[in-house]
Parts: structure tokens; sequence; C-alpha cells
């Protein structure tokens, strides 16, 4: 019994890893005010060109490189939109999402012809640590991506709090982008930067995906994590550390799926890929917790006087 | 010394010309007031100073140095405050935290600064959401002067203010320009310019009508103000214009049983405490009763109620013996329940459907052709005689709601709201607030025809003159609780209410 535990805490915290990096990204920019469903085109942007920058150069750091310019890329035609040119931030997302589906999947049919498995991350077990029964394997046997994205989530986390002046000028953006621009705060600069940062942190996740969990990129590869990771932000009500756990109850839930059938639990595999989403249902519609979106997201900035 | 010099200063949008040429110079040591009705330009003008637009022509210099900020940041930088009309503070902050947005060093020591000279404490870690107004006031006047500004401009700082805080307000001011700074004080209220100004400047449509005034009488403003003399002034203007003489309309004998009722209504808060506490208001045919208050005090929450926008936890509200606690807006509207929401932009109309359709939205079945087509030559007619009689300044029926201005808008959702048949009640929100001299005489006017062919009204303003001129009875506000009724016209009524809204008791 304890070897299944551990196996869905293990799958669990794996599965969490390319959410956590998402959403914390997502979190900054939503807490700026932007909402970027585009952090899924985001997401699988950067898998391609991980995956490809892996075949290409024969080396994975140099395709974490190439996924992380990626999103970057996406996040600044996002930026671009819906900072300086005021579009629908829903349907900019959206449109962004269609886009990014429809090249890699091109480009996959031009690159990836053999099928063969690419160079990847390999797990890199921390001596003693990795040995602490249940948690252990989850927690300490990652590889350099998992370990990363934790480390940038906890990061994130830390560097929103309102003690520091650019957390307060983050929420001070998302909540009231006029006060913020009486104030004498960089308005656009921050949300720039905060988009650009979600592009940075899904490419990583696009990255994680392709090259330590997969080693391939194959269509679609994201299959709507990047919607999961902007669910997390909200069933965590736009705050940190409740979102990292929305992250790892998201990861486990979906690592469930796996684990089910060795528990004896027979439950149509598609019932359970929908836990997630259902949980995502509820949160949003105010049973778990009441929550309260950034007053401005959503909200493009215009100094109208 | 000359703080602020502008010179020629034009805004023009479109082929609006907001301000025209206008010149002003502010010298360091004084308060300035500049004065003008709504739509004068006054709040333009302090945009242009703040950074916050880029005029279209003419220049500014600040201290002797060319002033032209592009963003509020370069007139942060130069040493320019500005106090804005609607409060830029962020509500889901602290106070601290608002003030730390500021990135200025040595907070502490500069807040004490300021509460030693100024008497300005602020309470640093309550959420600015949970304040009342007055105390988000000080707040704001606290961030202003926190960088030392050389010119503080405050934007109709006074409009939510109770009296009290309004002279702890201009006390600030005075103090603010005896220390040699420049004050620009910006209001429509003359009461306040003859207390606290060295000098004034009057703008009217955009354009200069009067320029370093040192006779702050309002005899020799209001002619300035309105561009025709004092003369014809309604006594109801002479309250909403903030002068201190204020004509209360003769008491009258209301022998009515009432027909609008508030039994015992509540609406608890969110995060705990009451919006609105045990309310109970009566109403008599023909009867106008205000609601006083400095606003946030639950007279939001009590139009809801009675709008239909917000349920009470507790509480019934009868019309003519009907129950509408929970009745749809529709309902109401067919019982004769006229209601005018205090924010008529997002509740009062659909800014971009045409006027005609504004007026009739929710009377679409009178205007039927062949049952199912909708009849819009007979709308268009109806609403052009609705715009005539009301005095409506509008391109034509047609024409965009956000085609109006925000005076004319209040002018239609008034209209359409009146002509309920029968109209057995009207509540009406902030009627006059944002119109100019001439249509605050015809809101008021049409209000109190409306009493007298029998409905009965419910008015609630923050203006206390404009109460006591319109009404027979006031209730107070007060932390989501009405006082007692207190007739108008008995002897010092102004007084015990002033004192009721800041909570004291008489």
């Amino acid at each position: 019994m304890s070897a299944v535990l551990e196996e869905i805490l293990s799958g669990g915290v794996r599965l969490a890893a390319p959410l956590l990096l998402a959403s914390a990204g997502e979190l900054v920019s939503e807490r700026a005010g932007v909402l970027n469903l585009s952090v899924e085109g985001m997401m699988l942007t950067g898998a391609f060109a991980g995956a490809a920058g892996a075949m290409v150069t024969g080396s994975a750091v140099a395709g974490v490189a190439c996924a992380l310019v990626a999103g970057l890329l996406v996040a600044l035609i996002q930026a671009i939109l819906s900072v300086t040119l005021r579009a629908d931030q829903i349907v900019t997302g959206i449109t962004a999402n269609a886009l990014a589906l429809g090249a890699t999947t091109y480009g996959a049919r031009l690159l990836f012809t053999d099928g063969s498995s690419l160079e990847g991350f390999a797990a890199l077990p921390i001596p003693v640590l990795s040995e602490i029964p249940l948690i252990g394997p989850a927690l300490f046997e990652q590889t350099a991506l998992g370990y990363l994205a934790f480390a940038v989530a906890a990061a994130l986390a830390f560097g929103l709090s309102r003690r520091f002046t650019w957390g307060l000028a983050i929420d001070a953006v998302g909540e009231d982008t006029l006060t913020a621009d009486r104030c004498g705060l960089p308005v656009r600069l921050i949300r720039y930067a905060a988009v650009l940062l979600t592009g940075a942190t899904a490419g990583l996740a696009g990255a994680d995906l392709a090259l330590a969990e997969v080693h391939a990129f194959s269509d679609n590869i994201t299959g709507g994590v990047g919607y999961l990771a902007v669910v997390a932000v909200i069933a965590g009500r736009w705050r940190a550390w409740p979102t990292v756990l929305a992250c790892l109850f998201f990861g486990v839930a979906q690592a469930l799926q796996f684990a089910a059938p060795a528990v004896g639990l027979h439950v149509p595999a598609p019932l359970l890929v929908t836990i997630p989403y259902v949980i995502a249902l509820l949160a949003v519609s105010g049973l778990v917790g009441r929550s309260r979106a950034p007053s401005g997201l959503t909200v493009p900035f215009a100094r109208t006087a | 010394m000359i703080a602020l010099e502008i010179a020629g200063l034009s805004k023009t949008y479109g082929s609006v010309r907001a301000l025209d040429g206008v010149d002003l110079t502010v010298e360091a040591g004084t308060v300035h007031c500049v004065l003008g009705e709504n739509g004068a330009g006054k709040s333009t003008l302090c945009h242009a100073v703040g950074g916050s637009l880029t005029p279209s022509a003419g220049s500014m210099s600040l201290f002797g140095t060319r002033y032209a900020p592009r963003r509020p940041k370069e007139a942060i930088a130069a040493g320019v405050a500005m106090v804005h009309q609607h409060f830029s503070l962020v509500s889901t902050l602290t106070v601290a935290e608002n003030l730390r947005l500021l990135r200025v060093g040595g907070l502490a020591a500069r807040l004490e600064r300021l509460a030693d000279r100024y008497g300005l404490a602020v309470p640093l870690d309550e959420t600015v959401g949970d304040l009342p107004l007055g105390v988000r006031q000080r707040v704001e006047i606290v961030k202003a002067l926190l960088r030392e500004p050389r010119l503080l401009v405050l934007d109709e700082p006074t409009g939510v203010l109770g009296p009290a805080e309004v002279d702890a307000l201009l006390t600030t001011c005075r103090r603010i320009a005896d220390d040699g700074g420049a004050v620009v004080l910006v209001t429509h209220k003359l009461g306040e310019v003859a207390r606290v100004a060295d000098v004034a400047t009057v703008l009217r449509g955009g354009k200069v009508a009067g320029s370093g005034l040192t006779d702050l009488s309002a005899d020799n403003l209001i002619p300035l103000m309105i561009g025709r003399p004092a003369d014809d002034l309604a006594p109801v203007l002479a309250g909403t214009l903030g002068l201190s003489e204020v004509v209360v309309r003769d008491e009258r004998a209301i022998d009515q049983a009432p027909v609008l009722s508030l039994r015992d209504i509540s609406v608890t808060r969110p995060g705990g405490g009451y919006l609105l506490e045990n309310v109970d208001l009566d109403i008599a045919p023909g009867e106008i009763v205000g609601v006083a208050g400095v606003e946030g005090n639950g007279q939001t929450e009590l139009i809801h109620v009675l709008s239909g926008a917000l349920v009470p936890d507790a509480g019934t509200v009868e019309l003519a013996g009907e129950d509408l606690t929970r009745a749809t807006p529709a309902r109401r509207t067919a019982a004769g329940l006229g209601v005018v929401p205090e924010d008529r932009h997002h509740e009062g109309c659909v800014p971009e459907l045409d006027v005609a359709t504004n007026l009739y939205l929710g009377r679409l079945g009178e205007y039927r052709r062949f049952h199912v087509l909708l009849d819009k030559k007979a709308m268009r007619s109806a609403a052009t005689a609705v715009i005539e009689k009301h005095g409506i300044s509008a391109p034509g029926p047609a024409a965009p709601m956000s085609a109006l201005s925000g005076g004319n808008q209040q002018k239609v959702v008034l209209a359409r709201e009146l002509a309920l048949d029968p109209l057995v009640c009207l509540a009406a929100a902030q009627p006059t607030r944002g119109l100019d001299v001439g249509a605050v005489d015809a809101v008021l006017g049409r209000i109190r025809a409306a009493a007298a062919a029998g409905a009965a009204v419910l008015v609630v303003s923050s203006e206390l003159g404009e109460l006591l001129a319109l009404c027979d009875r006031v209730v107070v506000a007060y932390r989501g609780k009405l006082s007692e009724a207190i007739v108008a016209a008995a002897p010092g009524a102004h007084d015990k209410i002033a004192h009721l809204m800041i909570g004291a008791t008489a």
C-alpha cells in the first residue's frame, strides 16, 4: 500500500512541476492585472522549441534555453497586444493558443519524423534525503528542471509578498492602474515584465514536459496543462502559497489516474482525468473559499483624463 | 515668488474645447482657489498640471523653470502633488502599503512630522477600503505631502466630506500656505473660497472669466461663474454652492398615511457588521424626505434596497400596501416606484444605446407593431417630446447616451422615472451631482412637481443646504443607521443635522 502511495506522491509532484512553473508566472501576471490565457500556448511553444533545440544541438540544456526564448516570444506578442494595444485579453489569449497549436503541430510534422527519443533530463536523487519513506522519492528524486520548478515557485511566492516594494507595486497595478500611475509607478513596464515573466516560466514548463517527462514532442503535448495553471491561480485565490498547494493537489489528482488500477480502483480513466477540472469548477463557483480577483484583472490601462 | 505660471493653456477633444487659452498665476505662500461650475474645465486644468494629460497648446512654468509633464511621474518629480476628486488609493491595500508605493525614504519620520505640524495622523495598519471617507481623504493629503511638494493641487476635495472634516481640510491648506507652500484648491463651493482663499480665479466654459480676484464674496463670484446676475438664483442653488445662508422651505402639514414604508431593514456587511441596521422609514404622498450624511454611511445600500439591486437580510419594503422586498425591478416599476440611482453611468443607463431606447427600455411593450416588431418611429417621436419637455440638450433621440454630458444623462434618467404612470414613489440619489446651475434648477423643480402631484419622494444627497431647501423632513445616515426625522423648517435644523452627520449626538 505504501508503495502505491509513494508512487502517487512522486507521480503527483512530477506532474505538478510544469504546473508550478506556469502558474507561478501566471500568478504574477494576474496580480499585475493581465490574464494570460496564452500560458497554454507559451508552454506548447516552449515544449516544441525545447524539443527542437535539444534534437538539433544534442544538448538538453540548449533545449531549455530555446524553450525559454520561445516562451518569451509568445509572451512578447501577448504583452504588445494586451498592454500596448489594449486588446481584449481573453480573445488574444485564445487566439495565441490556437496559433501555437497549429504552428507546433505543423512544425512537428517537419522536424520530428523518426520518432526517436530525445536527449533529456534524468532524475537526480539527492543522497540520504531521497531515502526518506513516502515523501523522499517524491521531493528529492526529481530532474534538474523539477528542482528548478520548486525553486522558482518558492522565489516568486516570496517575492510577491507585500513586504517588498515590487510585490506591492505589482498588486497596485493589478488593482487600480490609474492610482498606480498617479503614484508614479511605471504601469506598462510592470505589466510587460509580468507577462514576460510568465513567458519565461511557461517556456520552462514546456521544456519540463518535453525534456524531463516525455523525452519527445507529441502533438498538443500540453493538453490543457496551461489552462490548469490558470485554474490553479484561481483556486489559490490569487495568493502564492495556496496556488502552490493547488498545483500540487492537481498534480496528485492527475497521478491518481495512473495509480487507480494498482489499488484495484476501477474508475474509467477519462473520469479521473476530469478531477482537477471538477475541482477547478468548484473553486471558481465559490465553494472552495470565497474568491476575489484583482480588481484590475483584464482591464487595460489608459491614462484618460 | 511665482510658484506656477500657466500661459494660454488649451485642450481640445475633437471639436470640444475643454480649456481655451487659460492663464493662471499662483504665488507661493498663498491658497489660490480655482472656481467654476461643473464642465468649466477645472478638472482638465488639474490633469494638465498633474501630468495626466498633455495640453494641445500653451505652456507652464514652475518656480521659473519650464514645466511640461508628460506623465504623473514627471509631475511628482518636479515637486507637484495632486489630490484627486476620486481618491487615488488602492482600496485593497493598507494605509501603510499605499504610502510605501511612493517609495520615499524615512517614511516614519516624515509621517511624524506631518502629524506634528498639521495634526494629520493616519491609521497605518487599516485597509483603505474599510476606512470612512473622511479618513481616506486625510490619507490622500498625507500621501500628497509625503514628498514635500512645492505645489499642492486639490481637485474638489470636499465633495464627500462632512462639515467638520471640511474645516480640518481647509485649516491644513491654510497652514501649508503659511509654511510657504503654494496651494491650488479647485472647488465649486463658494463658502469654502471665502474661508480659505487668498486669491481666486474663475473658469467658465473652459475660459478664464475672472482672475486675480481678492473680493471673494458670493455677489462678486457667482455672476462670473454662471455668466449672469445672481439675483435669479434659486434658494436651493445657494445650498448647492455651499453658501452659508440657506432659505428653508415652509413647513407644510402632511396628514396622509405613509405610502412607502421601510420596516426594520438590515443589510449585513460581508466582513461582519452592518451596511444598514434596523432602518425604518415612512413617507407620505406629497412628502419629500431627505437622507443626509457623509457618503458611505449606508445611503447607497438604501437606494439599492429600493431599486431591487440588493435584497435586505431582514426587514420589508412596502409600497401602497404591497410587499416589494424581493420584487423584481419590473414589478417595482409597475407598482409605481421610480428610482434614480447614484451612479447613472453604470446603473442608470446603457451608455452605448440611444436616448430613445434608454428612455423606453423598460416599456418596449408599449411600442410594438404587429406584436413582434419594435415601432422605433413612435418611440423616437415620443423621445423627442421628452427631450423637449425636459430641456435635455441632445443631438436627437437617436444619439447614443454616451454622447450626452453627465448633466443631460441625469436628466434623461430622471425623465424616465418621472414618466412612470402612476408615479407613487420617487427615490433619487444625488440628483444634482455634476449638474450645472441651470440644470440643478430644472431637476429640483421637477422633483418638487412630482411631490406636488402626490408622489412620495426620497432624496439622498450629500449637500445639506440642498436638502434643507427641498425637503419636508431630513433623516441622517450614520454608519448604516438612520436618525430620527428632523423637520427642515425647524429652527437649528442645520446644526443638528451637521452634528448627526459626524456621529455626534445633537
